[in-house]
């Protein structure tokens, strides 16, 4: 049903800088049509990714494959496929919007003039203003139109949203959706790195948590949160202390115990039970809150 | 119609629309020949993805709940007796059960639990008929 060839294909990837090895036997598959998140701590690696599969850097070992094609041999066959943001966009300071648009454009076989006003609108900008002029917000905005309008299969996404506000963020992700899969949803990726992950919540299709330059989790959203969860028990009187077989995380506070696990949770739920607590409740984990059980040392694991 | 996402529930997003779509159809907020927001519309609402909103509203035509018309978009059927009895009752067996196990784990006693659902039927009864009027 869906094109068999992965949009982006990353097996053991290695990078190092210096003694230091940013990356290390990272892999990775994203189907086309997918939105796929990358998640992990500042340092774990992701910007790092993102370079390689750009051809901005280098890998020491293992291969990365975009469309099936190699980045570094095939440079300007994938490039013309995908469009960048990266967190901090650089403009030439003596551009207005309209000359950005127009350097952009002069690379690419094609661009939607149509979308690109109807994302100026949505915005709310004009396209005569000076991009020295332009907030963190709007940069990020204009950036995204530009990356929109060539009609990309691919949009890489690097910390977007870190650094503007609420509502900034909120629209942002609404333009991604509204626009970028305009037309053929299911032949437009989207591969964002971000720790912000409660924005994307919904967006996600499927993740990588990556720790220390490792892919330590990979993992559809729907399951996931169908996996990880949440009990929390309450005792009329301190319980004494609780041992738990299988749990992650394990946090008792006086008559409370609060227990984080993955996929046992009905294991779980029974040992509590026998114990006969007066309350009982079960949650499934956000993507954030998963995050954070899986990447966060484990302090206090049963 | 509003969709409201719950991620802490641990259903599929797909399934959250599906369900709440047809909670509104059961309610009356939705009728016949009405129209579903457009893929587009409820997806940026939703801020999720398409392909999310878009597998929602397949399912929902498989169920016989709405149809899909190309083009125009997704409209509520008038469906008279789209299953025979026996089967419309077999597909609400799964989900009583697990209301029973949940209120058994609650304690709440099978009296009490009547009780509620009585109590909920009339709600919806009122929502229905306020829903009429205006």
């Amino acid at each position: 049903m869906t094109d068999p060839t992965p949009a982006i294909d990353v097996q053991n990837l290695v990078r190092r800088f210096g003694a230091v090895d940013a990356v290390h036997g990272l892999s990775l598959s994203v189907a086309p049509g997918r939105c796929y998140g990358l998640f992990g701590r500042n340092g774990a690696g992701k910007t790092t990714t993102i370079k390689c599969l750009l051809n901005l850097l280098r890998p020491d070992a293992g291969s990365v494959r975009l469309f099936g094609h190699d980045p570094a041999v095939d440079e300007v066959a994938v490039k013309s496929r995908l469009s960048y943001v990266p967190d901090q966009v650089a403009f030439y300071p003596w551009h207005r919007i309209r000359d950005w648009f127009d350097y952009l454009a002069a690379f690419r076989h094609e661009w939607n003039h149509e979308q690109e006003r109807a994302l100026l609108k949505r915005f709310d900008l004009d396209e005569h203003r000076r991009v020295t002029t332009l907030s963190r917000g709007e940069k990020m905005q204009v950036a995204l139109i530009g990356a929109i309008c060539p009609g990309p299969e691919l949009l890489i996404l690097d910390e977007p949203t870190s650094g503007l506000d609420p509502l900034v963020r909120r629209e942002f992700i609404r333009a991604v959706i509204g626009s970028f899969q305009e037309w053929d949803p299911e032949r437009r990726t989207v591969f964002v790195s971000t720790h912000l992950i409660t924005e994307f919540e919904g967006l996600i299709d499927e993740f990588s948590v990556i720790d220390r330059g490792r892919t330590v989790h990979t993992l559809e959203a729907d399951t996931a949160r169908a996996r990880f969860g949440r009990l929390r028990a309450r005792w009329s009187d301190i319980p004494g202390p609780i041992a738990l077989e299988g749990a992650l995380q394990v946090r008792q506070t006086g008559r409370e115990v609060e227990v984080t696990a993955d996929g046992n949770l009905d294991d779980l739920e029974r040992q509590l039970r026998a114990r006969g607590p007066e309350l009982l409740t079960r949650e499934a984990l956000t993507l954030e809150e998963i995050f954070l059980a899986i990447a966060t040392p484990r302090e206090g694991r049963a | 119609m509003r969709v409201q996402l719950n991620f802490k529930s641990g259903v599929p997003v797909y399934l959250q629309i599906v369900e709440q779509v047809k909670a509104a159809v059961a309610a009356g907020s939705l009728r016949p020949d009405e129209a579903l927001p457009s893929v587009r519309v409820l997806a940026e609402e939703l801020r999720v993805n398409r392909n999310t909103v878009a597998r929602a509203y397949g399912e929902l035509a498989v169920q016989g709940v709405v149809t899909n018309e190309a083009g125009r978009g997704c409209f509520i059927r008038d469906r008279g007796q789209p299953l025979r009895k026996d089967a419309r009752r077999a597909l609400l067996t799964e989900p009583v059960d697990a209301l029973l196990v949940q209120a058994h784990h609650l304690r709440i006693p099978p009296a009490e639990l009547l009780d509620l659902i009585q109590e909920r039927l009339r709600l919806l009864e009122q929502r229905k008929e306020k829903e009429n009027q205006s």
